[in-house]
């Protein structure tokens, strides 16, 4: 069945309608979590909340929006209300301390295979360099580069301008890209 | 530097934006022109590129238990 089949039977009253859509989404909604999060208890409880506010909102969802793109922002909404409870201090990345020093030799990373990752320990690292980077620069990052949502769709989500998130976009990958060149490039 | 007409520091400001948009604009033409001489450069761009492959390739399955719990709490479960 479309989505749109989907949705409309669901705001019927199809359970198994509402099933499937649960379904669909759940990995999307769930990784989503868990990349701001960065916690699996929260990711899960996020996720409960996220599909309850769907199931209850599901009536006056009008289909002017992608379905994902309303489950994005109930899932960022609800990660920077509970980050910005925890009040952490990240690492501020509004100057140039994200670029590369100018002139600086920059390593050559080809002969690095993209599935060194599948190790847990290296791992880590990629785990460790996200949490250092502050809620609102990792969900420009997640939505756009790790979930391919377009630079549009990642502005209405999280509020904000084209340029705001291409200038966000810009400062995380290159904090991340630093982060773990200190590892790679040893 | 090279003999493109920008720089080293401005191809690494604006290389993001040459990652998946605006391919065709006069900036991103300049910055292949550019990636193309300048080894550095381009070992800059394949590193985000990775960089943002990592990422891509870190995913997780939904937990059995988690996903019962879900299914039960939304009144789903079979």
């Amino acid at each position: 069945m479309e989505e749109a089949q989907l949705i409309s039977s669901a705001q019927d009253g199809d359970k198994k309608a509402l099933a499937e859509l649960v379904k669909k989404y759940e990995k999307t909604v769930y990784n989503f979590s868990f990349k701001i999060c960065r916690n699996p208890e929260k990711a899960e409880n996020t996720m409960q909340e996220t599909f309850m506010s769907m199931v209850k909102s599901l009536g006056q969802f009008d289909g002017k929006s992608k379905l994902s793109t309303w489950l994005y922002r109930i899932v960022t909404n609800h990660c920077l209300m509970e980050l910005r409870k925890k009040k952490r201090n990240f690492v501020s990345i509004d100057d140039d301390e994200a670029d590369v020093p100018e002139g600086a030799f920059i390593p050559d990373w080809n002969s690095i295979p993209s599935n060194i990752f599948e190790n847990t320990e290296l791992k880590n690292i990629l785990d460790e360099a996200i949490n250092k980077l502050s809620p609102e620069y990792r969900i420009v990052f997640v939505l756009r580069d790790v979930n391919g949502v377009s630079t549009e769709e990642t502005g209405k989500i999280t509020g904000l301008s084209v340029p705001a998130v291409k200038s966000r976009l810009h400062r995380a990958r290159s904090f991340l890209r630093n982060e773990i060149g200190k590892v790679l490039e040893k | 530097m090279n003999e493109s007409n920008v720089t080293c520091k401005e191809v690494m400001n604006h290389i993001c934006d040459s990652l998946g948009e605006d391919l065709d604009s006069p900036k991103c033409v300049a910055i292949k022109s550019h990636l193309s001489e300048c080894s550095n450069c381009r070992n800059y761009f394949t590193s985000v590129e990775k960089t943002i492959k990592f990422y891509q390739m870190y995913n997780l399955d939904v937990p059995e238990e988690s996903h019962k719990r879900l299914m039960k709490k939304l009144g789903l479960d079979e």
